[in-house]
């Protein structure tokens, strides 16, 4: 019954304007303090270990960092561009080619915001001036964002990971199937939809531009192929090479490198005014030691470093919250309960399913994972669910939840990156949240989707209960 | 939303800058650290064995000092559906029962952390179990160390003062965790300061609704004209 009143706490604290995070710490401390014998030193010791003690969710940090200076880097214009190129002459071309980029960045960052602020703020803009209506532009980018947590690397996979001890590789291998799918059934709606609208279409501008454009932004799509290969090695040739959480601090180097070095967007190389061209290397050595200590280099860091506080404190704060359950067996009393219940797979999958799509619409998606996973995971097990798979449920059905109607995450970011009101984002992203739905169907009940990679990649996978 | 619009002068812009700094070095640190030693690993065939420790050491510094700034300039999520469409008085009963409930949290913690800490460098714990009623005689624990962390400097005077003298050596676990009631009392001081700018009605909320707020304004004006 305590527990009732915890998540009512939870929740009406959250209702009323407090922070997620102060919402999730002070409800479980009050609980503690007055149900258990933890005293307020060991919620101290918690919040502290939830950073040093959490080696996975190390990866978080240095992942933003990585996306942190792609994103400031101008990636998001060349990636745009190389998508135009390669798919811009079909029928209804541009917003494929915007579904096709929000892929693209989805795989260069770990966030769906950030990915609907970067490729939206230029796309939206460009669909409008070739003849589609804004409506039709929002709606799309708004669900083409989503893949941004589950196009790997994706944060939301490193926090499931940590929270319920599965690999993290083997989540991102998971992501690469379902990622593909969902991109390639809004792109073909979005065909059909452009065929029976007769909507505009580009030029091709021949393979020499597929080329050139692709040249460009090839700096940027080999943090992918970094990322990818650390974590897994080349088949055949070398096994593992890093941790992910080591591959996203080389990734992020590696960012930093590319953006100061290479495109020169940002830092002591970058074009001085708007439009000229940014100083080579030769003309500023020292410029090797200064990117160091630029402004830009401060502020990128800043950033991310911002990001990641605001992120850490709700994980924190939701591990707190998940040592409150897991003390008071709360997992164990819902499977008893639901087992009991006669309830099977299909039908705990769809509780799973509900669950998430409204906690998605009010909670950040890392600290719902954090507080979720550890309650779902002992009944999945039961149950004969993959981990993995069940990971990938969860983070499909995060992504649904931020473009549910009325409070999607992601509806309030295209509002104010289209400049539009809620209701008509709504409207607009209506059609394609339905073809989420149907794909978040067959993610759900085709298992194979997603562990066909990751058991044929490294191996089947040994549970341990 | 309107704290970082706050001109800044003299000291204010000094701190401001030094929070922002901090944020940044520690996030600068943690990479370059973990970036080394995978390349040592690679190339040099070594490894810093104190490279994770510190890592992970400093990314709880990085956190736990970050959020009194987070606080500071409005920047923790939240949820802010239901206020946007209750009246007005309404909502600002609400986001004041929502100050109460984050100075709260903050007193809770500020108290933990120092029970937590205290120990560890040979200073005495606080009694009561929700709110401090004084200090009880703690068990000495200066002598804990952590795993692997060199001590860079000053390893005689902590010897002296900390450790009775007793050799240590690896760095006494008490300074990393120092960043427990230093970040906490931080957060506490924002949060009341914050909270006294929403009850004067300098400032809306404690939240914003989403990470890209900032960034969303900044592009919005791309799409705005009709």
């Amino acid at each position: 019954m305590e527990v009732v009143l915890l998540f009512t706490m939870v929740i009406g604290l959250l209702l009323i304007g407090v922070p997620i995070a102060v919402s999730l710490g002070l409800s479980s401390i009050i609980f503690l303090l007055a149900f258990s014998d933890t005293s307020l030193a060991s919620i101290a010791q918690s919040f502290y270990q939830a950073m040093a003690g959490h080696y996975t969710l190390l990866a978080i940090p240095f992942f933003i960092l990585a996306s942190s200076f792609m994103s400031t880097g101008g990636v998001a214009k060349r990636i745009i561009r190389f998508s135009i190129a390669c798919v811009g002459h079909m029928r209804g071309g541009l917003a494929i080619a915007g579904v096709f980029a929000c892929m693209l960045f989805a795989a260069l960052s770990g966030s769906s915001p950030a990915t609907v602020v970067a490729i939206g703020s230029i796309v939206i803009a460009a669909m409008r001036q070739v003849g589609y209506t804004k409506e039709f532009a929002a709606g799309v980018i708004c669900n083409a964002g989503t893949l941004g947590i589950l196009i790997p690397p994706s944060i939301v996979m490193v926090v499931y990971a940590s929270a319920v001890e599965v690999s993290v590789g083997r989540m991102f291998l998971a992501g690469v199937f379902p990622g593909l799918l969902a991109g390639l059934m809004l792109m073909v709606t979005i065909y059909v939809m452009a065929v029976r609208k007769n909507m505009p279409k580009g030029e091709w501008q021949g393979w020499g531009e597929v080329a050139a454009s692709f040249s460009d932004a090839f700096w940027g799509l080999m943090l992918i192929a970094i990322i990818m290969i650390g974590i897994y090695g080349i088949p055949g040739v070398t096994g593992a090479i890093f941790t992910p959480t080591e591959a996203a601090a080389v990734a992020s180097v590696y960012a930093f490198i590319v953006a100061s070095f290479v495109y020169r967007d940002m830092g002591p190389l970058a074009a001085r005014e708007e439009g000229g061209k940014p100083l080579s290397l030769l003309q500023k050595p020292q410029a090797l030691i200064t990117a160091f200590f630029h402004p830009d280099t401060k502020h990128t860091l800043f950033d991310a470093g911002k990001l990641t506080v605001t992120l850490m404190f709700i994980i924190a704060n939701a591990l707190i919250l998940k040592h409150v359950l897991t003390d008071e067996q709360i997992p164990q009393q819902i499977a008893g309960a639901m087992l009991s219940a006669g309830f099977g797979k299909i039908m705990f999958l769809i509780i799973v399913n509900i669950i998430l799509l409204i906690g998605g619409q009010f909670m950040e998606p890392s600290g719902l994972i954090v507080i979720v996973a550890p309650l779902v995971f002992p009944i999945a097990l039961e149950l004969g669910v993959d981990p993995i798979h069940l990971g990938i449920i969860m983070v499909v059905n995060m992504e649904i939840g931020m473009i549910t109607p009325p409070v999607g995450l992601n509806l309030f970011v295209t509002s104010g990156v289209a400049g539009m009101p809620m209701m008509k984002v709504v409207r607009a992203a209506l059609p394609f949240l339905a073809v989420l739905f149907v794909f978040l169907i067959m993610v759900t009940y085709i298992p194979a989707i997603s562990t066909y990679l990751p058991t044929s990649l490294m191996g089947p996978e040994i549970i341990v209960k | 939303m309107t704290a970082h619009q706050i001109k800044r002068t003299g000291f204010t812009a000094f701190v401001h800058g030094l929070e922002e700094t901090a944020i940044a070095v520690l996030l600068g640190l943690m990479t370059l650290v973990t970036f080394v030693n995978v390349v040592l690993r690679y190339v040099f065939n070594t490894a810093l064995i104190w490279g994770l420790e510190v890592t992970l050491v400093l990314f709880a510094w990085l956190v736990i000092f970050g959020i009194s700034y987070a606080f500071k300039v409005t920047a923790h999520l939240g949820v802010d559906a239901v206020l946007n469409i209750v009246s007005t008085p309404a909502r600002r009963v609400l986001v004041l029962i929502s100050v109460a409930a984050t100075v709260i949290y903050a007193i809770l913690l500020m108290k933990g952390a120092w029970d937590y800490w205290a120990p560890f460098a040979g200073l005495d714990a606080t009694t009561g179990r929700w709110f401090p009623t004084g200090f009880a005689e703690s068990r000495d624990q200066g002598w804990y160390e952590t795993e692997q962390i060199p001590i860079p400097f000053a390893k005689a005077w902590l010897e002296a003062t900390f450790n009775l003298g007793e050799e240590y050596e690896k760095l006494p676990r008490f300074i990393p965790y120092s960043i427990l009631p230093f970040g906490c009392a931080l957060i506490l001081f924002r949060v009341c300061q914050a909270g006294l700018r929403v009850v004067s009605g300098t400032q809306d909320t404690m939240i914003v609704s989403h990470e890209a707020e900032d960034a969303v304004e900044e592009v919005a004006a791309m799409n705005r004209e009709d």
